[in-house]
C-alpha cells in the first residue's frame, strides 16, 4: 500500500491465545479507562472526599478524646467507605455505558469482535481499578485520620488485613454490580437510578416501613452492613451480607454479559 | 473476499436486507450502491458483527468477523465517523486500536502522518471536523495492514483534496490485491473509481456487474432529433413501434433507437434533420432507472404559494 507498510499483505492465521488477546483486550481497556477524562474526575473526587473527611475526623476525634477514646482508626476508613463507595461506583459504570452513549461501541467491537473477551476484559478492568483504588484510598484515610488523631486513635496492624478484605469485598461486588447494570442497560441515567435504588434508596425505604427481612435481601443493606458494622434494622451475619451483595453483583454481570453477547451493538 | 448470502436483516418490522447475495472480489474497487435506507450501511454492520443477521451469512476469508481476534489485519473498516469517545485524542483512539491488535504503536504515528492527522493528532476529537473524523477513520481502517478494506460513505466531508487522496488510495489498496468495498451516493465518484458496482435498492440485490456491463447492459441508447418537422417525424417513429418524446417544438427523444435507424427512416420520409445524435448513457441516469422502483423516501417538490400569489 505505501512504503511504510510493514506487515505482510496476506496474514498467517496464526491464532492469538485467548488467554494472551484477554491480556490485551485488558490493556486496552485500561488506556481506555485513564484517556477519558471523566475517569480522572471520579478519581478526583473520591481522592478528596476519603482524605479530606479523613483527615477532618482524625482532628475531630483529637478534640474530642472522650467520645471515640482509643478507637481504630480503620474503623474511620470504613465508614468513610460508605459514602466515598458511589463514586467508585459510578466511575465502573460510566466505564461502561460511556461507549454506548458515544458511539464508542462501535470501533470498540470492530477492534475486539470477540464479545465474551470484551465484557471479561471491561468488566476485569473497571472492577479491578474501582476496588484497588478504593482500598488504597480507605488505607490512606486511616493513616490520615491516625496521624491527625494524636492519640485519640490506634492502628493496630494485625487488623488492618481485615479492613482490606472488608472493603475490597464491598467495592468489588459493588463495582460488578454497576458493570452488570451498565451492560445491561446501556445507559448511564438508568443504570445510576438503578443502582441508586438497589444500593441505598429501598434498603432504607423498605426498613423504614418495617420490611426488614426483604430490605436485607438489597445489595445495599450488604453493604452498610459489612462497613458501618451495624444494620440499619433487621438482622444480618458478616456472611449473608457477603453473600447477599455477591448473588447480586453476579446476576447483574451474567444478564448484562448475555445482553452484550447476543444483542446488535447498539441499538 | 467477502461472500455475502442469503443474508437477511429486520429491525423490528422494519426489513432493512431481504436475501441478499453477494460476492466482493480481491484486487478491485467494488462500488456499493443505493439509495437512502437501501441496506448498505446494515449489510456492512453484519459483515463487522455489529449487528446479527436474522438469517444468512456474510463471511470474510471464510471466517465470521465475530470470531477473528486479530481483527484489524484482516479487515479494515469505516462505519459513521460520529462513533466515536469524542474525549479522547484522535491519537489516544488509534492507540487503544493499536493494543487491542498487537500492533505497534510506531504503526500509530505512521498511519497519523499518511491521514494527514499530524497536526490534530493529539486534539480530542470533540473537536474535530466531519472531515477530520472521515481521516481519523480512514486511519485506524489501515491501521492494520488489513486485506479487506469497507468504507462507508468515505467521501462524506472531505474536501477536493481529500477527495483526489482517497481515490488514490482506493485505487493503490486494489491494486496491491486487496479487497475493497466502498459505499457511495455519488454516482460519478462511483464512476470514476469503482471496477465494479453492486447495486441495491430496499434491501435487494439489483445489479451486480462491471461499471461497464451496467452502462452497457442498460443500453437503452437515446437518440436526440432536431426537425423543422418534428410532428410528422414523431408520428411516423410511432408507427413504427418507438418510444418518442418531444422536448419541444422541435426536438424529439427516441429511446431504444440508433442514429442509424432514425437517420434512415427520416431519408426516406425526406424530412430535414437539424441535429441527430446519440446520447450516452451516464452512469448517474443508469442508477436513477435501477432504483426509481425501490426508492424509499421519494423528494417532494416544495409546494407552490399559488394562494399568495392569487392574494396579490
Ligand atoms: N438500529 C435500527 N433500528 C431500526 N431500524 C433500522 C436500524 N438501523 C437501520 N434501520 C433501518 O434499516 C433500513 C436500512 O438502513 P441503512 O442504514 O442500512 O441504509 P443505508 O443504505 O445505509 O442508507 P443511507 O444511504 O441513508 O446511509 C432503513 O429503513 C433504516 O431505517
Ligand atoms: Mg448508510
Amino acid at each position: 500500500m505505501t512504503a511504510q507498510s510493514t506487515t505482510p499483505l496476506v496474514h498467517a492465521s496464526d491464532e492469538v491465545s485467548t488467554g494472551r488477546l484477554f491480556v490485551r483486550t485488558c490493556a486496552a481497556e485500561w488506556t481506555r479507562l485513564w484517556t477519558a477524562r471523566s475517569s480522572r474526575w471520579f478519581l478526583a473526587a473520591a481522592t478528596l472526599v476519603i482524605t479530606g473527611l479523613g483527615t477532618a475526623l482524625g482532628f475531630e476525634s483529637a478534640a474530642d478524646p472522650v467520645e471515640i477514646q482509643g478507637g481504630p482508626a480503620w474503623q474511620t476508613a470504613k465508614s468513610l467507605a460508605m459514602p466515598a463507595q458511589f463514586a467508585f461506583l459510578a466511575f465502573a459504570l460510566t466505564a461502561v455505558t460511556s461507549d454506548f452513549a458515544t458511539g464508542g461501541i462501535v470501533p470498540t467491537l470492530q477492534w475486539t469482535p470477540r464479545r465474551a473477551v470484551l465484557f471479561s476484559a471491561r468488566t476485569t478492568v473497571a472492577v479491578g481499578a474501582a476496588t484497588g483504588l478504593g482500598v488504597l484510598l480507605a488505607l490512606a484515610a486511616a493513616l490520615l485520620a491516625f496521624t491527625t488523631a494524636g492519640s485519640a486513635l490506634v492502628l493496630p496492624l494485625a487488623e488492618g488485613p481485615a479492613m482490606v478484605a472488608t472493603v475490597g469485598l464491598v467495592f468489588s461486588a459493588g463495582a460488578a454490580l454497576a458493570v452488570g447494570l451498565g451492560f445491561l442497560l446501556r445507559n448511564a441515567a438508568a443504570a445510576l437510578v438503578t443502582l441508586f435504588l438497589l444500593m441505598l434508596v429501598l434498603p432504607l425505604l423498605l426498613g423504614g416501613l418495617g420490611y426488614e427481612w426483604l430490605a436485607d435481601s438489597f445489595p445495599g443493606s450488604g453493604a452498610f452492613f459489612l462497613l458501618m458494622e451495624e444494620t440499619p434494622q433487621g438482622d444480618m451475619t458478616d456472611a449473608s451480607a457477603a453473600i447477599t451483595m455477591l448473588v447480586w453483583a453476579a446476576g447483574a454481570l451474567l444478564l448484562g454479559g448475555l445482553r452484550l453477547v447476543r444483542e446488535d451493538a447498539n441499538r | 473476499m467477502i461472500e455475502v448470502r442469503g443474508l437477511t436483516k429486520r429491525y423490528g418490522d422494519v426489513l432493512a436486507v431481504d436475501d441478499l447475495s453477494f460476492d466482493v472480489e480481491p484486487g478491485k474497487v467494488t462500488g456499493f450502491l443505493g439509495p437512502n435506507g437501501a441496506g448498505k450501511s446494515t449489510t456492512m454492520r453484519v459483515m463487522l458483527g455489529l449487528d446479527r443477521p436474522s438469517s444468512g451469512t456474510a463471511v470474510v476469508h471464510g471466517r465470521l468477523f465475530s470470531t477473528l481476534s486479530e481483527p484489524l489485519r484482516e479487515v479494515g473498516a469505516l462505519l459513521d465517523p460520529g462513533s466515536v469517545h469524542p474525549g479522547r485524542t484522535g491519537r489516544n483512539h488509534l492507540r487503544v486500536a493499536a493494543r487491542t491488535n498487537g500492533i505497534p504503536t510506531a504503526r500509530v504515528d505512521e498511519v497519523i502522518e499518511q491521514v494527514g492527522l499530524a497536526d490534530a493528532a493529539r486534539r480530542r476529537i470533540k473537536g474535530y471536523s466531519l472531515g477530520m473524523r472521515q481521516r481519523l477513520g480512514i486511519a485506524a481502517a489501515l491501521l492494520g495492514d488489513p486485506g479487506v478494506l469497507l468504507f462507508d460513505e468515505p467521501i462524506n466531508g472531505l474536501d477536493l483534496d481529500g477527495v483526489l487522496w482517497l481515490r488514490g488510495l482506493l485505487r493503490r489498496l486494489a491494486d496491491d490485491g486487496r479487497t475493497v468495498l466502498v459505499s457511495s451516493h455519488l454516482m460519478s465518484e462511483m464512476q470514476q473509481i469503482a471496477d465494479r458496482l453492486v447495486v441495491i435498492g430496499r434491501g435487494r440485490l439489483i445489479a451486480d456487474a462491471t461499471v461497464d456491463e451496467i452502462l452497457r447492459g442498460l443500453g437503452h441508447l437515446h437518440v436526440r432529433v432536431r426537425s423543422p418537422e418534428a410532428d410528422s417525424l414523431l408520428t411516423q417513429l410511432q408507427e413504427k413501434g418507438l418510444n418518442v418524446q418531444r422536448v419541444d417544438a422541435q426536438e424529439l427523444h427516441v429511446e431504444d433507437s440508433t442514429a442509424e435507424q432514425v437517420g434512415r427512416l427520416a431519408h426516406t420520409l425526406r424530412i430535414p434533420l437539424h441535429h441527430l445524435s446519440e446520447v450516452e448513457q451516464s452512469l448517474e441516469q443508469a442508477y436513477i432507472e435501477l432504483t426509481s422502483s425501490s426508492v424509499e423516501f421519494h423528494g417532494h417538490p416544495a409546494p407552490v404559494p399559488a394562494a399568495t400569489e392569487a392574494a396579490r
